[in-house]
This record gives structure tokens, C-alpha cells and sequence, in this order.
């Protein structure tokens, strides 16, 4: 009996090993575990489900079957929820953990606004990869956080660098010239990255719009491009320009707005309105 | 530290063969200071990676994670965070947290147990 039990246990230590390993080949992944259970048995069980078939056995043949469907579900889109089933009279609960690959933020151009946004990228949950032709500076030393480090020639800068639908791409080369290469190449390949964006100062950015516009690239997609890059927070700092930057990339990851929240949601004027209103009330 | 840092903290935990404890926030209602995923690893040795709320609770988690330690068995540990809402601390917070508390366990590469 406990024989057929510990077969079919996988432990949180496997459960996190299954997340990684698929995170490694860039496939999402959910966890189910059993949280409460109406006999202590069956919980800290795990169900694991990835490209395959699911593994780990909840203990009830009806229960992984639930658990199961709940976790394909769940392979969409990142989620953490507890789940409520009631079966044969008992309440189980599940809780249903999903992990998305993790994004890659693609920085190409590794001088003195690449080492700080590659610091914050990865703080921020992102796989950061450095992008340049010089390799005095796309090295280890500048980027201890980098996942990747890669050489390239700006001619030919995507024959390396593979983009994706979960790729964040910063372009910061140290010449306007290189940037302009950069996404003139990227706007012309099939795939379309989560995020573009590219420096430069309003003027700069305007002559690189006309020029890709005369170049025949698809204004649909030149309209969703970031340059100026970052969100206006005046940053004048390499280091300030990197947040603003890793702000925005942020922002279009999540869907937020980039505004401030007390501006959207003026607490504190709601609140100074109710108490003079109810001042106002009591007081004629 | 991301999930990932975390999940890998926890492998090597298992692979060195470290006794360590997963917690995991499965519900979060409120204001809480962590979101439902966040997670912390609690060596047996006191060694903590992540966190779950800095402050918040965290000391009713860990309390559960040296039973789950000493017992092996995992258990939901619910966290009340509505006390603390006029509290000046540093680890001021509302709402409430269901936190899963389990043994981290081991790797058993496909061998299993024979």
C-alpha cells in the first residue's frame, strides 16, 4: 500500500524541477497540488502537467482526471488559483499553479544604458540577453546578470539572435546608424517581438520613421514601435534612462497605462469631498 | 528573486540532499502584501529564500514550517492580516493569506524507489 503510494508521489522538489526544465526549453508548465483534502493522505500530492502526458497521482482516479483538466486550462495563460471541488461528498482543494516561459529581454547595443537595464531586466523577471560587436564590452564582467552574451555584426544581427513573441527588444547601440540597421532588419522578419523600442531624441527618431517609411516598412507596425523609448519620468542618469525604459517594458507586459495611480484614481480628493459634504450637511 | 531563482534554489536544496520546507501563498483576499504564487524556502537550518510577506505573517509561516519539518506532514496554515491595518510598522498590511506549508522533499531521478 505505502509501496503504491510513494510510486506515484512526485515532491515539490520534482514539482519545481518540472518548472524549471520546461521553462529551460521555453514550454509553460502547471503544477496541481492538493491543498486540502477531506483524508491527510492525499495532500502535498502533485500533479504535473508540461508538453506531455500529466505525472503524479492525486490518490483518486476521478480526482486526477479533474485536476488534469484544470491544468490544461491552466497551460494557456499564467495563473496561481485555488480551486474548490466537491466530490463524493468531501470538499478537495487544489491549488492549480501555471508558469508561462520566462520573457527574454533582448538588448542590443552594450554600453552605459545596457549594464543598468540589464541589472534591472533581470530583477524584473526577465532572461536578458547583450547584444553587440565589441567584445571589450559585451563581456561577463559588464553583465554578471546577462543570461546570454552575443557577439554580432550589425549587417546580419538577426541571423544570431532568434526573436520570438515573448522577446522584449531594447535597441541602444552607441550610433543612431547601428540602431537604424537594427530595426530595419527586425521590422522586415516574419516574427513580431512582445516590445520594440529604440533611442534617440524626437529628431533622430523622426528621420528614422521617414526613412523606414520610404523603405516601404508597414506603418501598422512602425506605429508600435517605442521611440522615443521609456516612459517621461525625466530621467537624465544612464541609470534613470534604464528604469524608464525597464518602466515601460514593464508597462506592455502587464497592460498597465504608465500614468501615475494617484493622478487615475484621486483617493485623497474622493475622501476631502465626502467630509465636506458631510460637514456641509450637518453644519446648515 | 524570481520563480525561477526560487524553483532552482529549491532543486539544489534537493540535490544536496538539504531538508527544507516549501511555503506557498494558494489564496490571497485583500490587501496582502504578496500575491497568490509567492513562495519561500525554509531550510531546516534557518536559511530563507523568497518570501512570502517580509513581516507580514511571515512569523506564524515559519512557526508551521518547523512543524511541517519535524513531522513531514504539509498543512494550510491561514494568515489574518486585517489586525495590523492601523499599525505604523514597517509591515503594515491587510487581508488574508492561505499559505501552503509542505516538506520540499527529494529527486528521484527515474530510478524511484526500488
Amino acid at each position: 500500500m505505502s509501496g503504491d503510494v510513494d510510486q506515484s508521489h512526485v515532491s515539490a522538489a520534482e514539482a519545481a524541477a518540472h518548472v524549471l526544465a520546461a521553462q529551460e526549453r521555453g514550454e509553460a508548465s502547471v503544477v496541481v497540488t492538493v491543498v486540502d483534502a477531506p483524508s491527510p493522505e492525499h495532500i502535498g500530492r502533485h500533479l504535473l502537467m508540461g508538453g506531455g502526458s500529466p505525472r503524479g497521482k492525486l490518490g483518486k482516479p476521478v480526482l486526477d482526471e479533474r485536476a488534469a483538466e484544470l491544468a490544461r486550462a491552466a497551460l494557456l495563460e499564467a495563473r496561481a488559483d485555488l480551486h474548490e471541488l466537491e466530490l463524493e461528498g468531501a470538499t478537495w482543494k487544489l491549488y492549480v499553479e501555471s508558469q508561462q516561459p520566462v520573457p527574454e529581454l533582448l538588448i542590443i547595443g552594450a554600453g552605459h544604458i545596457a549594464r543598468p537595464l540589464c541589472r534591472i531586466g533581470a530583477l524584473v523577471g526577465f532572461r536578458v540577453t547583450v547584444a553587440d560587436d565589441r567584445p571589450e564590452f559585451a563581456n561577463r564582467e559588464w553583465f554578471p546578470e546577462a543570461e546570454r552574451i552575443v557577439l554580432l555584426d550589425y549587417q546580419a544581427p538577426f541571423e544570431k539572435i532568434e526573436i520570438r513573441s515573448d522577446t522584449y527588444v531594447v535597441l541602444v547601440t552607441r550610433g543612431h546608424k547601428y540602431d537604424y540597421d537594427c530595426i530595419h532588419q527586425l521590422l522586415r522578419l516574419d516574427a513580431r517581438p512582445a516590445y520594440l523600442g529604440m533611442i534617440g531624441s524626437r529628431r533622430r527618431v523622426r528621420a528614422a520613421f521617414e526613412a523606414l517609411l520610404d523603405e516601404g516598412c508597414d506603418p501598422e507596425r512602425l506605429a508600435q514601435v517605442h521611440a522615443p523609448i521609456g516612459l517621461d519620468i525625466g530621467a537624465e542618469a544612464p541609470e534613470e534612462i534604464a528604469l524608464a525604459i525597464a518602466a515601460e517594458i514593464v508597462a506592455a507586459r502587464r497592460g498597465g497605462a504608465g500614468g501615475r495611480l494617484s493622478d487615475e484614481q484621486r483617493v485623497f480628493e474622493r475622501v476631502a469631498r465626502r467630509r465636506e459634504d458631510t460637514s456641509g450637511g450637518a453644519g446648515s | 528573486m524570481s520563480d525561477r531563482e526560487l524553483n532552482a534554489a529549491a532543486v539544489a536544496a534537493a540535490q544536496a540532499g538539504r531538508r527544507a520546507v516549501l511555503a506557498t501563498v494558494v489564496r490571497a483576499k485583500g490587501s496582502t502584501p504578496r500575491a497568490a504564487g509567492s513562495k519561500m524556502l525554509i531550510g531546516a537550518d534557518g536559511e530563507l529564500v523568497g518570501t512570502i510577506g517580509g513581516g507580514c505573517g511571515e512569523a506564524e509561516v515559519l512557526e508551521a514550517a518547523r512543524q511541517v519539518l519535524e513531522t513531514g506532514k504539509p498543512r494550510i496554515v491561514q494568515v489574518n492580516l486585517t489586525d495590523d491595518i492601523y499599525s505604523w510598522s514597517p509591515a503594515v498590511c491587510g487581508g488574508v493569506m492561505e499559505v501552503f506549508v509542505e516538506p520540499l522533499g527529494s529527486l528521484r531521478p527515474e530510478r524511484s524507489d526500488r
